[in-house]
């Protein structure tokens, strides 16, 4: 499979996030599931979906190794597509770029000032962002709000999240967001839970704002690779 | 009688440069008695620290060649290779990791974990080293040993744990809290060699108390028994409390952190004393060799001295005594007079003299044993040999050696440089797998070829020294290969005859990408087209073609030649012809084949303060560099980069100026990737007008 066929037939595809982007629209989504789910899994997934199509992306990674993150962004390219270039990988690898915090050194401020630092020093334009290991339960509204603003401020068209909920929370949203994410869950274009389901593992799409599929449909990911499964 | 191997430790200090380990090795030499006196790294004595034996140590204030030595701690027999810290020397310390069964990983107190730390952190993991961490330099100002143990978990990812708490720090760090057996300790007399034992002082109470608790509940994850013990309640046996320490050490699940201050003389009796208590002896961990009869099956070293002898030769070193090898003993015993053999030449070797190596003194010793690391005299072997006795054909399992990144010629200034140069690069080469020599034959120049600038340096040092071989050196060249990216087929016939007897040979085949390793020939000739006797021929052939490549006269890599066809004269034909023929081939072939260029690529991780950032990624940038990624530590950023290594040269100049001195940057060899197309062009035109002027 090349990369051109890897980019039509991604499964990923019928979440249509990237497309508003490209139209100009400004969007977040969220993924979420318990601890140990493979919430990384299916960030990376969707970063190297907008890497192979163009464009760039700042993968912000809290609590995580530069070699572990990566050690991931190259294991699923390997799944995603069998034969790549060596040239080809080190053209996605250069839209890519990961910063790592530590989970006691990072705040929204500090993020906010090295991306306006990369940004404006010329280092780095990232079209999507990642952020893996957010912290939502000491964060609330006004930070995303402030996150939001700043998105629109740097010229960045995606973020998505990640993040961890609860069994023991209960709390949902009228969509059926769950905790520690649903009283803003207006926020977001797009919620996708993660939830085992016997033998498999169900990525159900809560809110898709731009789908062509319908909230409520669920996709199937391979729980060796942790790859959205064709439907 | 038999050795009790459970009071031998074989250790490494391995650590960043400048963290202080030369002058704990000297600290830990004294108070095992093995010297009397003290004398510091660049101290104003002259004499310089005993593990630095070389000169160009001493004058430099590094530790180039790690030197093994021999101490008694209570009643344990120490064995201390002390590694260098820069990474250009990194076979040096992975040549100690592998024939040492623990280590302490010396950190300093201020710089925490540097990016040196990180790299001999990996190699450790890669051996399965238990080791333990002193964090050294507790006097310094701004000393932080808390940040630094937060530090092993975070970027090494270690189970870290402070071992003791410091009483005072920087100028008034004056002992030890000793969070096991709860008392505090001091470091009197001249040397600090008198240790005073007292309560801990009362506004320390109850932190230590609370930190004794954690460690407990901590280390009970290692030990039912200390777990059970807490449960109770009540008094808990330190002896539990040690060995649940050891359990964790030795599985690598925990990392005891102990501090102190070499310089100052506080905190290394109680170093040495969990050295001796934590580390594996030699039948703690598993080592394994491979069974050369058996198809190179690994089988573990049994470290009975009952069994045949197994021993490795670790290091060799040409000093004022002649040539020592060191060598650690896996199995069976080794006795003055013996006869072993090498493994690899099958060749026999005597063994006249037996020494334990205290740097650059010795002891002469009758006969050593499994665990034991001494060095031999006169015994001529590659660093890496195994040694076995008749009836066992084994070879320890193959080290990680890296391939060179750096090149450059040098010349002779005289007739009798010529001759002790020689001398020196045998020596040389045969000491250190990663520095490598050849002459080119176009040029007639010798070249040499290692890790860095600085190991080059430092060897070009020593034939000045050493050997008295006066060199001018050329400009350090980055060591560039050639590759083919598409297969492409050849026939070829050399024919000749022009008087006397003529020359035949005719080969078909192709030429195609190898996707590991150099080089492999493959022969499907069938029906005898070429004589077997002039198949090895047309394999010489084309690996005399791999030594130059035609784009930019690198060395060729990954090709496989395979022949399957050809043609032969009763009377012409000859290994020369078949040679000659070959190397038409191939060299027809290899225009065909898409060659390239490649070129090392360098991982580089720059540290700093955060302020610096966008300066260092745009040096990075402009050096074609790719950045990987960015470690957020708060006041400091860590910037990590792939780079070629071509753009490097001279950089830390770069680096100093844009940072004011205080980013600092180390790196290792990643990957070959092929060079990008203006570069290549770049490339082959220097080469094309080098030939010209040639």
């Amino acid at each position: 499979m090349d990369r051109e066929d890897l980019i039509t037939s991604n499964p990923l595809r019928v979440l249509g996030l990237d497309n508003k982007a490209e139209e100009g629209r400004q969007s977040l989504g969220l993924v979420m599931a318990r601890a140990g789910l493979g919430k990384t899994a299916i960030l990376v997934q969707i970063a190297l979906d907008s890497m192979l199509r163009g464009n760039r992306v700042l993968h912000v990674s809290i609590g995580e190794s530069i070699e572990k993150t990566r050690d991931r962004y190259d294991e699923i390219l390997s799944l995603m597509v069998e034969r790549l270039s060596d040239e080809a990988r080190t053209e996605v690898a250069r839209r890519r770029m990961i910063m790592t915090f530590k989970e006691n050194v990072f705040s929204r401020p500090m993020l906010e000032e090295r991306l306006k630092d990369l940004i404006q020093q010329e280092i780095f334009q990232p079209d999507c962002l990642i952020i893996d290991g957010y912290d939502f339960d000491g964060n609330g509204r006004q930070a995303m709000e402030d996150l939001k603003v700043l998105m629109a401020d740097l010229g960045i068209a995606v973020i998505w999240f990640s993040a961890v909920c609860h069994r023991e929370d209960e709390r949902v949203s009228a969509d059926g967001v769950p905790a520690p994410c649903h009283a803003i869950d207006d926020l977001f274009e797009v919620v996708l839970v993660i939830k085992p389901h016997g033998d498999h593992i169900h990525l159900d799409i809560l809110k898709c704002a731009y789908c062509q599929v319908e909230p409520g449909t669920t996709l199937t990911l391979d729980p060796s690779t942790m790859l959205i499964k064709k439907a | 009688m038999a050795r009790d191997l459970s009071k031998v430790r074989n250790i490494g200090i391995s650590a960043h440069i400048d963290s202080g380990k030369t002058t704990l090795t000297e600290r830990i030499l004294f108070y095992t008695n093995r010297i009397h006196a003290i004398h510091e790294v660049r101290g104003k004595d002259g004499v310089g620290a005993k593990m630095d034996s070389m000169e160009l140590e001493k004058e430099r204030g590094i530790t180039i060649q790690s030197a093994a030595t021999y101490a008694s701690w209570k009643d344990i027999d120490i064995n201390i290779i002390d590694t260098p810290g820069h990474v250009d020397f990194t076979i040096e310390v992975e040549r100690a990791l592998r024939v040492l069964d623990g280590a302490i990983l010396v950190l300093c107190s201020v710089g925490g974990v540097q990016s040196q730390s990180i790299t001999v952190n990996r190699q450790m993991s890669r051996y399965r080293v238990p080791r333990i961490a002193f964090v050294n330099k507790c006097d310094r100002t701004g000393a932080n040993p808390e940040r630094v143990a937060g530090q092993l978990r975070d970027k090494l990812d270690l189970n870290a744990r402070l071992m003791q708490l410091p009483i005072g720090l920087e100028a008034d760090f004056s002992g030890i809290v000793d969070l096991i057996t709860m008392k505090a300790l001091y470091f009197e007399g001249k040397s600090g060699e008198q240790i005073r034992e007292a309560e801990i002082p009362a506004e320390m109470q109850a932190e230590a108390q609370e930190r004794h608790q954690e460690l407990l509940e901590e280390l009970s994850m290692y030990s039912e028994e200390l777990m059970e013990a807490l449960l109770e309640g009540g008094e808990v046996d330190t002896q539990l409390v040690y060995d649940a320490v050891r359990k964790g050490t030795l599985s690598l699940e925990f990392t005891p952190v102990f501090i102190g201050s070499a310089y100052k003389n506080k905190g290394i009796q109680p170093l040495l004393d969990a050295v001796a208590a934590y580390l594996p002896c030699p039948t703690d961990v598993q080592n394994f060799a491979l069974d050369l009869r058996n198809n190179e099956q690994e089988f573990t070293v049994t470290n009975s001295p009952d069994d045949p002898l197994i021993m490795l030769a670790f290091k060799l070193e040409d000093g004022r005594y002649g040539q020592l090898t060191y060598v650690r003993t896996y199995q069976g015993n080794l006795n003055k007079g013996d006869t072993v053999y090498n493994s690899r030449t099958g060749k026999k070797v005597k063994i006249g003299r037996l020494v334990r190596m205290h740097a650059d003194e010795m002891e002469e010793i009758d006969g050593c044993g499994p665990g034991d690391i001494v060095a031999l005299f006169g015994v001529d072997c590659a660093s890496g040999d195994t040694f076995t006795v008749e009836g066992i054909e084994a070879s320890m399992s193959s080290m990680h050696i890296p391939e060179p990144v750096i090149s450059l010629a040098i010349i002779p200034v005289d007739n009798k440089a010529q001759t002790n140069m020689s001398k020196a690069l045998n020596r040389f080469t045969k000491e250190d797998p990663t520095f490598r020599t050849f002459v080119d034959h176009e040029t007639g120049e010798t070249i040499i070829s290692g890790m860095g600038e600085l190991h080059l340096d430092v060897y070009i040092e020593r034939m000045k020294r050493e050997y008295k071989a006066e060199v001018t050196a050329g400009a350090p060249q980055v060591a560039y290969r050639e590759t083919i990216t598409a297969r492409a087929d050849f026939d070829y016939t050399h024919k000749k005859q022009t008087g006397g007897s003529g020359q035949y040979g005719r080969v078909a085949g192709y030429l195609e990408p190898l996707e590991e390793g150099d080089y492999e020939f493959v022969d499907s000739i069938v029906g005898g087209t070429i004589p077997r006797e002039y198949i090895p021929s047309c394999d010489k052939g084309f690996q005399k073609s791999m030594e130059k490549g035609i784009l930019c006269g690198a060395a060729i890599t990954g090709v496989r030649a395979v022949i399957n066809d050809g043609a032969s004269h009763s009377v012409d034909s000859s290994d020369v012809a078949f040679q000659l023929a070959a190397i038409g081939a191939f060299k027809d072939a290899y225009r065909k084949a898409q060659p390239v260029i490649m070129e090392p690529i360098m991982k580089v991780a720059v540290e700093g303060p955060t302020e610096f950032q966008g300066a260092v990624m745009g040096s990075l940038n402009q050096r074609r560099g790719m950045i990987i990624g960015t470690v957020e530590e708060g006041n400091y950023t860590v910037v990590e980069a792939e780079v070629p290594l071509s753009e490097m040269f001279g950089y830390s100049t770069v680096l100093r100026s844009l940072t004011q001195g205080k980013a600092e940057f180390t790196m290792e060899f990643a990957t070959f990737k092929q060079v990008p197309k203006s570069v290549g062009e770049e490339l082959i035109k220097k080469y094309e007008q080098e030939k010209k002027n040639n």
